[in-house]
């Protein structure tokens, strides 16, 4: 293989430029056509949530596919002055940051723990933590209802958070372990000989170079638990506990003549998730990504 | 059941107290252990008390009667504060409801339709025997007895109805068709409503419930009064008149009565609902209970609602001559509420219950076309819509009313039954038809 | 490294650091390093072991427990049944349907939605204007609620909806149909809101393990004479492999629990043509409140996605990436 791509330096010029000319003529026009219909097909549903939010109810009903005759401000107004919706972006972020701190947090021990440290059972307490990937939390939903209410936890943002954050923890060892064990030993070494404790080379060492992932685990939780639907379905009894999705659906289901509102609510339900995404776009695709490596 | 509890709690008692210690902010309420009803707190004395209330009121008209209902009964008794929640109905009774009842902090006041399906609320513990509390007044309300357990009062009812069809009277004279006393007329008229332009007949199927009312209309026109109640008894549809019944839904069901894309339209929500198209004039008739003259009132447009109360006809459901049932059955049910909470809840609750029952509430509620069965008989006279004094009077005569099957039966069964009725609407055959029969007992 | 860790057998090569650099401020400690290691090892996993343990398999435990009994949910748990949740659940038509739903979702998930995200990534790897944005865009749907994707697009199948109108502006009106009504296309409008909520993530995925893929390699193979479509079979698609059978693990696992848009979008209906193995779960279990065979479903759910994994193991991944989900090689 390394031959090979050393003697791609070398060889004829003229035969492969126009051979890459040939494809670049049908590929270029293929990639740019499908770099346009994805992002319409992607962005035009997103447009629409949003412009459909500055219309009336008539206007919509009259024509589903047109543009606001006339724009009207009082659909987003209503929401932003609703003090029910602030309670269900307040619930959200309440369960979205403890379940985050908690992943982290407890996440960041536990990878410590398997990827510092060789002891007997490392792998296999490893295997345990991967293997809740195979029990998703939808299928576990009921069971972890009936669990929470034999332990009172029912109707309680804590009662979403804490199982969020448990089923965010094998995601959360699959990017952080190999992570931190990719760092090397020497390091290590180096801190303990300087006098270090071990606990001061996690904390003032290890960690900070450990950042992007930790920026991407913490990410990916907020997100995850933000975008729980089912869960919260279940545990949340009072209105006032409601979680942001949760909230949404039942702002549909009551309200469900007023289109151009469910609009503008699912508009401004979209907008914390977008908000995140694109402040933090390139650590969520590279934990993505970074899942994949391993 | 003990062990595994102990196990689970060991294992959760560390992990939650780790959580705790690890978590920096907290402001949600951790520790519901006493039902304190909502989220403001209340006192333990009888002079301040907070209660919720669950109800479907989310439309006008019937959500202004419940507020001022509220403001009313707060000003004449300082110190009990209700705080209304209205959800959608299906939402309501098929997902809020049973996990409430689950929990430990369910509605202090919450809506429920009585029967088979009260019986099963009330063994969670949580539903309050206010046999005491209403004792003085409870002789008064008609049907009250759908709401007791085991002659035990555990609901009231606020509202009685009655299933019929609700028709355009101006489009039935527009196309030159008189009301159908017999299934045969009602196919006939069908195919001049059809031909004429219109959605004969519009149904709610998405909401299952309403495919319910047809199978169990035909149900109570082919079996006897006996028959019905000792198979609803049974879970078990056994008996051959109810093969009949699913027959003769299909038959009619052949004829092409309903609206196009009757599957996904909801009953109540939206101005694409079946009360929707009979207030906008696109179909011509619906089967439903009485208090679709309120629902139409709050999906249809101004233009429409003004006119609804002049065109608005009842007719009871045809008959089908030479059958084994009674031909003039009805189906029907009605709204109550149960009371959950602390001694001091449950005694508001009851009185806020009275309330509803008492002639001032009922006239209004009457009056805006949610019931045509008020409870208290007395104020009957407060019927204002036409079609809705046509439906209390045939009540009357009547020979039974016959509580909704879905409703006699305990909640599982009784959502088995629906299932499969819709199912069957969905997909007709001869295993959807037949799995009707068996659904309630399904396991 | 590899040298201490061989005479500090167990320890890890920290602990001999310690002892190493034990000079006299620490010669007078009387515990011994190997239980100042066990403690902060236990320290740091046990509070995220305990959590995830009685969160994640404390509740199958549960399930497999109430499974075998017939609860309400209200009260004390109800009669000992046996196996006959698990037996009526699989004479159950409406449970093997949705069986056969979510196979078939499960199923086109990864028969379309992979060979298109692939096909996509391929063409979207190179550079060209816009291209960052692009990215940005088309993954910004697997962020969203999915509960919010699916009211969304309630809306606009609604008869006469945006789609409705846009399908006839394109003329197209002639095949329009109740996306949301009609018994048997409702399966498949979920797939493609689905697909629209999803398929953005497979391609990023996609794009990144094809980073993966060294450029000279193809370069010198299409000098070597090798034409573009040569050159992806041969040596882009093989290279991918690793990433597109982890894309393929996680597409199968979530498609095997889809709910929220199913369940906002159709409701599992009508009838119960849309309804999924989660779907059914919650109709059946929570609706009915009949927890027993909830937990019957659940626990028969649970198995559906262990098998799988089971078998994806060992036939798929074996030989790839150390440490995630199979054993360390080498």
């Amino acid at each position: 293989m390394a031959a090979i791509a050393q003697t791609g330096t070398a060889g004829p010029r003229g035969q492969s430029t126009r051979r890459r000319s040939t494809s670049r003529w049908t590929i270029m026009p293929a990639t740019y056509l499908v770099a346009i219909v994805a992002l319409g097909l992607t962005i035009v549903p997103l447009l629409l949530v949003v412009v459909n939010g500055f219309r009336t109810n008539a206007d919509i009903n009259g024509n589903a596919a047109g543009l606001p005759n006339p724009w009207v401000l009082g659909n987003y107004t209503a929401i932003l002055k609703s003090a029910a919706f602030w309670q269900l972006i307040g619930n959200s972020a309440l369960v979205s940051v403890v379940a985050t701190a908690l992943v982290l947090v407890l996440g960041t021990m536990a990878a410590l723990a398997l990827s510092q440290y060789e002891f007997k059972g490392r792998e296999f307490f490893y295997n345990v933590f991967v293997a809740g990937l195979l029990f998703p939390i939808t299928a576990a939903a009921v069971p972890v209802y009936l669990e929470l209410q034999r332990l009172g936890l029912l109707d309680n943002q804590f009662g979403v958070a804490i199982p969020e954050a448990a089923f965010g923890l094998p995601l959360t060892m699959i990017i952080l372990r190999p992570f931190l064990r990719a760092i090397p030993g020497e390091l290590r070494e180096a801190a303990l000989v300087d006098g270090a404790s071990r606990f001061r080379f996690f904390v003032q060492i290890l960690l900070p170079l450990a950042k992007p992932a930790l920026v991407t685990v913490g990410l990916l939780a907020f997100v995850t638990t933000w975008n729980q639907y089912f869960l919260p379905l279940l545990v949340l009894q009072t209105q006032s506990h409601y979680t942001l999705p949760l909230g949404t659906y039942m702002f549909q289901t009551t309200y469900s003549q007023n289109v151009a509102g469910i609009f503008a609510y699912s508009a401004m339900a979209m907008l914390p998730a977008l908000g995140a995404f694109v402040f933090a776009e390139r650590y969520i695709v590279a934990g993505a990504a970074g899942a994949v490596k391993g | 059941m003990r062990s595994s509890r102990a196990l689970a709690v060991a294992a959760l008692a560390v992990a939650t107290a780790t959580a705790a210690a690890a978590c920096s902010s907290g402001s949600g309420s951790s520790s519901p252990s006493t039902s304190t009803g909502g989220s403001s707190s209340s006192g333990s004395s009888t002079a301040n008390v907070t209660l919720t209330w669950w109800n479907n009121g989310t439309n006008q008209p019937l959500l202004g009667v419940y507020q001022n209902a509220i403001k009313s009964f707060e000003a004449a008794n300082p110190g009990i504060t209700i705080q209304n929640v209205p959800i959608q109905n299906e939402t309501l009774q098929k997902t809020k409801i049973p996990l409430a009842l689950q929990g430990n902090n369910p509605p202090n006041i919450y809506q429920q339709w009585g029967g088979g399906v009260l019986a099963q609320q009330v063994s969670s513990g949580k539903v309050a025997n206010i046999t005491s509390d209403v004792s003085s007044w409870i002789g008064n309300v008609a049907g009250a007895q759908g709401w007791a357990v085991n002659g035990q009062q555990y609901g009231v009812p606020v509202d009685l109805h009655v299933v019929g069809f609700w028709y355009r009277k101006d489009i039935f004279q527009k196309v030159g068709i008189t009301v159908p006393t017999t299934i045969a007329q009602l196919e006939s008229d069908d195919s001049k409503l059809r031909a004429a332009g219109y959605a004969p007949i519009a149904v709610g199927s998405k909401d299952g419930w309403p495919d319910a009312f047809w199978w169990e209309s035909f149900a109570l026109r082919d079996c006897s009064q006996s028959t019905v109640t000792s198979d609803i008894a049974a879970k078990n549809f056994t008996d051959p008149c109810f093969t009949k019944a699913t027959n003769d839904l299909d038959a009619f069901l052949n004829t092409n009565p309903f609206q196009a894309g009757f599957l996904g339209t909801s009953s109540q929500t939206g101005a694409g609902s079946s009360a929707g198209m009979v207030a906008s004039g696109k179909a011509a008739m619906e089967l439903q209970g009485d208090w679709d003259p309120s629902v139409m009132q709050g999906v249809a447009s101004k233009a429409d609602a003004a006119k609804l109360s002049s065109e608005l006809g009842w007719f009871p459901f045809p008959q089908t001559p030479g059958s084994a049932g009674s031909q003039t059955a009805v189906l029907g049910g009605g709204d109550g509420f149960s009371c959950t909470g602390t001694t001091a809840q449950v005694t508001a609750c009851a009185k806020f219950l009275q309330y509803l029952d008492s002639p001032a509430i009922q006239d209004q509620l009457v009056g805006v076309g949610q019931t045509g069965e008020p409870v208290l008989a007395s104020q009957s006279h407060a019927i204002t819509l036409p079609a809705t004094q046509t439906a209390s009077a045939y009540l009357k005569t009547a020979a039974y009313e016959q509580l909704y099957f879905d409703t006699a039966l305990p909640t599982k069964p009784g959502l088995n039954l629906d299932a499969a009725i819709a199912n069957y609407f969905a997909k007709p055959s001869t295993s959807t038809a037949s799995a009707i029969l068996s659904s309630p007992s399904a396991p | 490294m590899s040298q201490r860790t061989a005479t500090e057998a167990g320890l890890g090569p920290a602990a001999a650091d310690d002892s190493a650099a034990a000079g006299p401020l620490r010669a007078h400690r009387r515990r011994s390093p190997k239980l100042i290691k066990r403690t902060e090892l236990t320290i740091l996993l046990a509070p995220g072991l305990i959590l995830f343990v009685g969160f994640v398999f404390v509740p199958i435990i549960i399930a497999a427990y109430y499974s075998f009994f017939s609860w309400g949910g209200y009260g004390p748990l109800g009669p000992s049944v046996g196996f006959k949740n698990y037996s009526f659940a699989f004479h159950d038509l409406y449970f093997i349907h949705a069986i056969e739903h979510t196979l078939i979702l499960t199923a086109a998930s990864v028969v379309i939605q992979g060979p298109l995200s692939i096909a996509i990534a391929l063409l979207l790897n190179r550079k060209f204007f816009g291209r960052t944005f692009l990215r940005m865009v088309i993954f910004a749907p697997y962020v969203l609620p999915p509960a919010v994707t699916g009211i969304m697009w309630n809306l606009m199948l609604q008869p006469n909806g945006f789609v409705d109108q846009v399908m006839k502006s394109l003329g197209l009106g002639g095949l329009v149909q109740e996306w949301l009504a009609n018994a048997s296309l409702t399966l498949w409008v979920n797939f493609v809101v689905l697909t629209w909520q999803y398929i953005g993530f497979g391609i990023v995925l996609l794009l990144a393990g094809l980073q993966g893929v060294p450029r000279e390699l193809k370069e010198a193979a299409s000098i070597d004479g090798a034409g573009p479509w040569e050159v992806t079979r041969r040596i882009t698609l093989p290279l991918l492999a690793p990433t597109i059978r982890i894309w393929g693990f996680i597409t199968v696992i979530g498609s095997l629990q889809i709910f929220d848009i199913v369940w906002i979008l159709t409701g599992g209906g009508p009838g119960e043509s849309s309804e999924t193995i989660a779907v059914y779960l919650y109709t059946k279990g929570v609706q009915a409140t009949d927890y027993g065979y909830a937990s019957a479903i659940a626990v028969v759910l649970f198995a559906f996605c262990f098998v799988f994994a089971l078998l994806y193991q060992r036939f798929a991944l074996r030989r790839d990436m150390q440490g995630a989900l199979t054993r360390e090689v080498g």
